[in-house]
C-alpha cells in the first residue's frame, strides 16, 4: 500500500513538473520564419520611436537618444531592474545577435540563451506588433553607433528572480493574440489603434494591476498607481479625456502640453520625446483611436498624505 | 501665567510659521496654474488656431511667464519640503536632494522665455518658440513634480 502510494506521489511530482516545464517552455522564433527581404530603415526609425526603446535604453543623464548603453535603473515592487546595453557593440550590446534573436528577443520575450525576459521589457504589447516593424528597427539599430559597457545586474527578490516562473506569468496574462484591423472602423482608426496597443504600450502604464503585475483588463486605459512608485497615472479613456478634442490628444503628444496649457511630467514627459518624433500623421490617428475609447472608471484613488 | 503666555506665544508662532510656509506651497501653485493659463490659454490656443494672433496679448502672456520665472527662484525654500496643498500634485523632495540641478532647470526656464519675449514677433515665430517653452516646463515637471491623483 505504502508502495503504491509513493509511486503514485511519484508520478503526480513528476507530471506536475512536466506540466510546469511545458507551460514555461520558451517560445523562439526560428530564421527560417524569417525570409529575406530589404529593411526600410525609415519606418524601422518610427517602429523604434512609437516604441520608446531610448526611454529605457538610451544611457541616461545625456541627450543623445541613439546612444543605447542601458543602465537606468527602473525600479517595481518586485525590485530593481537595470536596463541591458542594446546598442550594436559586439561585446557589450547586440552587435552579435541575428536577426532572429532579436525578433524573439522583442516579441517572445525570450534570451538567446532560451532564458524568459522580465516584463518590465515591454515585450507583452510588443508581441502583438507586425513582424515586419520589428524587422525594420533591427535594421534601425544596427545603424546606430556601438556603446560600451554593461549594466549592473538586476536586483530582484526571490522567487520573482526565477526566469522560469516567467513562462507562468506569460501564460496567464500574455495576450497571444497578433494585432487585427477592426473591419468597419477608418484606416485612420486602425492605424492609432495598431500603434496605442501594440508598439506604443500605453496601455502598460495606463491601467491598473493585479498583484502578480498583470494588466486587469477590464480596466484598460483607465489609469492606476505607477508602477514605477510614487504617484498617480492618469485615465486615458473618456471618462478623463471626455473633453480633449482629437487636436487636443494630438498636440499633446507632440508637445507635452494639455489643453489648459499644463505640461506633462513624470514618465509621460519621456514618452512625448518619442511621440515628438512620429509624423503628424500618426499622432492624429493615435488621437482618434483613443477619443473613441469608451469611459472606463478606474481604480478608486488613495487620498495623498497629509502634509507632515 | 508668565511661562504660559510665553509658551503660548511660542506655539502660536511656530504655527504661524508653518502657515506662511504653507501660503509659499499655494502661491507658488498659483503662479504654475498661472504658467499653464497664460502657455495653454493665450499662447498655444493660437498656435492651434483657436484665437487670432495679437501682439499684444502674446507679450502680456509671455511677460506673466518672464516675471513668474523670476518669483518661482525664491518659492522653494528648505522650510516648505515636504509641504503640500490639493492633492493633484506636490513637489518632489529631489528637488532639496539636488538644489543645484533644480536650479538649473529654473535659470534655463528664465533664459527661455525671455528670449522668446525678445524674439516673438508673428504666428511663425510663436509656433517655433511654443514647443521650446513647453519642453522647459516637462523638463523640470519630469523630474521635480508628483501627480498624486
Ligand atoms: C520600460 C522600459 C523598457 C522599454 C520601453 C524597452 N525595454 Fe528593452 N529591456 C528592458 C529591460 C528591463 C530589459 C531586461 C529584461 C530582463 O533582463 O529580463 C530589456 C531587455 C531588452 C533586450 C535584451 C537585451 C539583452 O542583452 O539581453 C532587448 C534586445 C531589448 N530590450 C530591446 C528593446 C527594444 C527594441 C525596445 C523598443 C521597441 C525596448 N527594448 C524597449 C526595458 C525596456
Ligand atoms: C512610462 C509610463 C507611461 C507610458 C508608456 C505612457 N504614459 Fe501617458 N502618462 C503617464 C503619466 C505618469 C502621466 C501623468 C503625467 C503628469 O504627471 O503630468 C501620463 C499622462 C498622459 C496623458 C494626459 C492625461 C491627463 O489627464 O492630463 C495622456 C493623454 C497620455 N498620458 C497618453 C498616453 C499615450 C497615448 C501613450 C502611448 C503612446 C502613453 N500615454 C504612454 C505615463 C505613461
Ligand atoms: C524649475 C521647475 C519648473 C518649471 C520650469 C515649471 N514648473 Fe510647473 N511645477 C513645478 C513643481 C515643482 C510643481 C509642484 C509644486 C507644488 O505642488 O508645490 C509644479 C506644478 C505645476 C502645476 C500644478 C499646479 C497645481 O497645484 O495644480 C502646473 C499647472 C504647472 N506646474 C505648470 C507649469 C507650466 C505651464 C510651466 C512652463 C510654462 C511650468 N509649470 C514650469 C516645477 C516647475
Amino acid at each position: 500500500m505504502t508502495r503504491r502510494l509513493s509511486i503514485l506521489a511519484a508520478i503526480v511530482i513528476v507530471a506536475g513538473f512536466a506540466i510546469y516545464w511545458w507551460l514555461t517552455m520558451p517560445v523562439v522564433i526560428a530564421a527560417s520564419a524569417l525570409p529575406a527581404r530589404t529593411p526600410d530603415l525609415a519606418n524601422g526609425r518610427t517602429a523604434f520611436n512609437i516604441g520608446g526603446c531610448a526611454s529605457c535604453h538610451a544611457t541616461p543623464n545625456q541627450p543623445d537618444r541613439t546612444k543605447l548603453g542601458g543602465g537606468l535603473p527602473l525600479s517595481t515592487p518586485f525590485g530593481a531592474f537595470h536596463v541591458p546595453n542594446i546598442s550594436p557593440d559586439p561585446k557589450d550590446g547586440i552587435g552579435g545577435w541575428s536577426e532572429a534573436q532579436f525578433v524573439t528577443a522583442v516579441m517572445e520575450g525570450v534570451s538567446p540563451h532560451g532564458a524568459h525576459f522580465f516584463p518590465a521589457f515591454p515585450y507583452p504589447s510588443y508581441h502583438r506588433a507586425r513582424l515586419a516593424d520589428i524587422r525594420d528597427m533591427f535594421a534601425y539599430i544596427r545603424t546606430l553607433s556601438p556603446v560600451s559597457g554593461r549594466a549592473p545586474d538586476h536586483d530582484i527578490a526571490f522567487p520573482y528572480n526565477i526566469r522560469r516562473n516567467v513562462g507562468i506569468w506569460k501564460w496567464l496574462f500574455m495576450e497571444r493574440r497578433p494585432f487585427a484591423d477592426v473591419a468597419g472602423q477608418s484606416p485612420q482608426w486602425n492605424r492609432g489603434a495598431y500603434l496605442v496597443n501594440t508598439l506604443g504600450h500605453c496601455a502598460e502604464c495606463h491601467s491598473p494591476r493585479n498583484a502578480l503585475g498583470g494588466i486587469i483588463a477590464a480596466q484598460r486605459f483607465a489609469g492606476g498607481p505607477n508602477p514605477e512608485g510614487k504617484g498617480w497615472v492618469p485615465n486615458i479613456t473618456q471618462k478623463n479625456l471626455g473633453d480633449w478634442s482629437e487636436k487636443d490628444i494630438a498636440y499633446f503628444l507632440e508637445s507635452g502640453l494639455t489643453p489648459d496649457g499644463d505640461s506633462a511630467g513624470g514618465s509621460m514627459a519621456s514618452v512625448i520625446k518619442n511621440t515628438a518624433q512620429l509624423s503628424a500623421e500618426d499622432r492624429a490617428a493615435m488621437a482618434v483611436y483613443l477619443k473613441s475609447l469608451p469611459p472606463v472608471d478606474g481604480p478608486p484613488r488613495v487620498r495623498a498624505r497629509p502634509s507632515n | 501665567m508668565k511661562r504660559i503666555f510665553v509658551t503660548m506665544a511660542a506655539v502660536l508662532l511656530g504655527a504661524g510659521a508653518v502657515f506662511a510656509q504653507q501660503d509659499i506651497v499655494n502661491q507658488r501653485q498659483t503662479e504654475m496654474k498661472n504658467n499653464a493659463k497664460n502657455l495653454g490659454g493665450v499662447l498655444v490656443a493660437m498656435v492651434k488656431g483657436e484665437k487670432p494672433y495679437d501682439q499684444a496679448a502674446v507679450d502680456a502672456a509671455l511677460g506673466v511667464l518672464v516675471a513668474n520665472a523670476k518669483v518661482l527662484s525664491t518659492q522653494f525654500p528648505d522650510s516648505t519640503k515636504g509641504l503640500r496643498s490639493g492633492d493633484k500634485y506636490s513637489a518632489s523632495p529631489k528637488i532639496w536632494e539636488n538644489r543645484a540641478d533644480f536650479e538649473s532647470h529654473l535659470a534655463s526656464f528664465a533664459k527661455v522665455v525671455n528670449e522668446a519675449k525678445a524674439s516673438v514677433k508673428d504666428l511663425d515665430t510663436l509656433k517655433a518658440t511654443v514647443p521650446l517653452i513647453g519642453k522647459q516646463c516637462a523638463n523640470c515637471h519630469e523630474t521635480y513634480r508628483l501627480k498624486d491623483g
